[in-house]
């Protein structure tokens, strides 16, 4: 790939700065009322927010320290039940930004609109409030700067693995042309550790092998940004881990800029710079973490996970998240339609 | 299958392998060997039971009688222009049906005003009892041969368009979203999406569209009074106690349904073998 770590001769942001596109609101600006009747109005915004939403400036593995590549600014987000005649909000007062080069995990209850909150950057969805930039440009749907990782992997099961990858970069937006696109599926399939494998079906690999497609279908297109929605929340657990261990030496190759949701606050701590909790009914950020953790994370000679700040990371996530668990218990049954893909 | 090795020492990743196993050179006969037994044993039975007489032989004729009729029939010239007859109609019917019904089904799935607009008749005819329309069909057309390939079309046309149209409205989400993520176009993402999602239901629709299609050929002919077709042989050989006629026709009758329908579900392992004995 070609993304080199070399940081973009820009200003470091400001921590009030608003962003170059002036159709963005002034993030100071009273707070905007979301038109929902069901939801009661939130208190008073939570203060450990704007202080900590910041924090990509400073973040110890941010390799382009201060230039934000995504910038969410007073983000509400929310789907409408027109049947019902009502309006459930997903999310609300989300501001965030992600530095280039950045990995950034969101952990939270099921439910809390993490998954909204990746739609959005993707473009999937559109927000009620607030503005989502990509390089200071709003984000008006899928681009090809920005790839995604799907939980349930979304391949074609009529196409094989060479084919599904190629599915990426042989469409009308971001087509690679004839001699480079064969060359660039074998240096992806070679990344995700599949090549032998080009002529096989999705039917014919185990779970695992079947996201290292996803992977590597998302990597083929040489995006920015890297967009993965729990993708490897349906593999085992011994899966699961050689699977973190192989994205985090592949990100450290491609440079990629990622955005990655998960449940699990193990696999958030052992991949992310920074972690973003997610509060859940409406879904605001709680608090976003620094993870002052030595890379690579997976050394085989020593594990991580024993190490003390580990420990204390992993308390502190615990403690903010089980107590969002029992809160959210009373209304999960609304709260799932938050997270509708 | 393919089997995935230990992770070689060598890059560190794994590697895919394919091992031979040894299975016996007749297993894929084995299947065919029982059926025949089978078949076998079902005729002899049903030989030495009407040898008895217990059941009135008018009826239940013996089983060398019923090949006998099957032999003379196509000796004497009898059955081959009845059989044409029917095969080529229902042929002719079948390819009608799926020309009319793929597209406007997949046009129903694609658009939800052609849905609305045009579902009230579709599925008032998927559900009508296609019996019911041969007098008004007699009355339009007479006892001619267009009779006859219409309530082919009319019985064959409405499962196919039905299952497009489910082929359609069913494509995985996620499916399309990966589509969006990675820049297909309106026309895209119906050609390497949602119709090679749908191909397997198209499938599955022409197979309905033929077991409905032979019963539609069937009432046709035996209704229609048309004086044609494997319906008026067996029309005829009720009328005149033809026992062993009568069974060499409904025989005919199965080997074709058993044949088409057969080859239909071998196309559609070919088609979407994704969906047939997936692994995990």
């Amino acid at each position: 790939m070609v993304y080199v770590g070399i940081p973009r001769a820009e200003p470091p942001a400001r921590q009030d700065s608003t962003p170059p596109d002036p159709t963005a609101p002034d993030p100071t600006a009273p707070d905007p009322t979301v038109p929902d009747p069901t939801v009661p109005d939130p208190t008073a915004p939570d203060p450990t927010v704007p202080g900590l939403a910041c924090a990509g400036a400073t973040s110890a593995g941010a390799t382009s320290a201060g230039s934000a590549l995504i910038e969410m600014v007073d983000v509400s987000a929310g789907y409408d039940n027109r049947r019902e005649r009502t309006r459930l909000v997903a999310l609300r007062d989300i501001s965030l930004r992600v530095g280039r080069g950045e990995f950034l995990a969101i952990v939270g209850p099921s439910g809390c609109g993490k998954t909204t909150l990746i739609n959005m950057i993707a473009g999937f969805v559109t927000p009620l409030t607030g503005t989502v930039t990509v390089r200071g440009e709003p984000v008006e749907g899928p681009g090809a700067d920005r790839a995604m990782v799907f939980q349930d992997y979304a391949l074609l099961p009529w196409r094989t693995v060479e084919r599904n990858v190629e599915f990426a970069i042989e469409n009308r937006r971001g087509r690679v042309p004839g001699p480079e696109r064969r060359r660039r599926i074998d240096r992806a399939l070679e990344l995700v550790g599949l090549a032998g494998f080009e002529k096989s079906y999705p039917h014919e690999l185990s779970g695992g092998m079947r996201q290292r497609v996803g992977i590597a279908r998302a990597l083929v297109g040489e995006p920015e940004i890297l967009l993965m929605d729990e993708p490897f929340g349906a593999v085992d657990a011994m899966t699961r881990e050689a699977m973190q261990a192989e994205l985090e030496k592949i990100i450290a190759e491609t440079r990629q800029t990622v955005v990655f949701i998960t449940h699990s606050i193990d696999e958030a701590i052992t991949l992310g710079d920074r972690i973003v909790v997610v509060a859940s009914r409406p879904g605001t950020i709680r608090e976003i973490i620094d993870v002052d953790l030595p890379r690579p994370r997976f050394d085989p000679r020593h594990d991580i996970k024993r190490s003390g700040r580990f420990g204390e990371i992993r308390g502190h996530l615990w403690d903010l998240l089980s107590g969002e668990a029992l809160g959210a218990g009373a209304g999960a049954a609304t709260s799932s339609e938050g997270e509708t893909r | 299958m393919t089997q995935v090795a230990p992770a070689g020492p060598r890059s560190g990743r794994r590697v895919g392998q394919v091992e031979s196993i040894t299975v016996s050179r007749f297993a894929p006969f084995r299947s065919a060997a029982v059926t025949a037994v089978n078949l076998l044993v079902f005729f002899v039975v049903w030989e030495l039971v009407a040898r008895t007489g217990v059941i009135n032989p008018l009826f239940f004729p013996r089983a060398s009688e019923m090949f006998a009729a099957l032999y003379h029939g196509f000796a004497d010239g009898t059955i081959w222009p009845q059989l044409a007859h029917s095969l080529t109609n229902f042929l002719v019917g079948l390819v009608i049906s799926a020309v009319i019904g793929i597209p406007v089904g997949l046009l129903m799935g694609a658009s939800r005003i052609a849905d609305l607009i045009l579902s009230p008749y579709v599925w008032a005819m998927t559900s009508l009892p296609r019996v019911a329309l041969i007098p008004l069909l007699i009355l339009i057309m007479g006892f001619d041969n267009s009779m006859q390939l219409t309530i082919i079309v009319l019985s064959a046309v409405f499962p196919i368009m039905v299952n497009c149209m489910a082929g359609v409205k069913t494509v995985d989400p996620s499916l399309l979203r990966a589509g969006r993520v990675f820049g297909t176009d309106r026309v895209q993402s119906y050609t390497k999406i949602i119709f090679p999602f749908t191909l397997p239901f198209v499938i599955a629709g022409v197979n309905q569209g033929i077991a409905r299609g032979l019963v539609g050929m069937l009432i046709g002919e035996l209704l229609g009074g048309g004086g044609n077709g494997l319906g008026f042989l067996l029309n005829r050989a009720g009328q005149q106690f033809d026992a062993p006629m009568l069974y060499a026709v409904l025989l005919l009758l199965a080997v074709m349904s058993v044949s088409l329908i057969q080859t239909m579900r071998w196309l559609e392992q070919r088609a979407a073998p994704w969906r047939a004995g997936a692994a995990g």
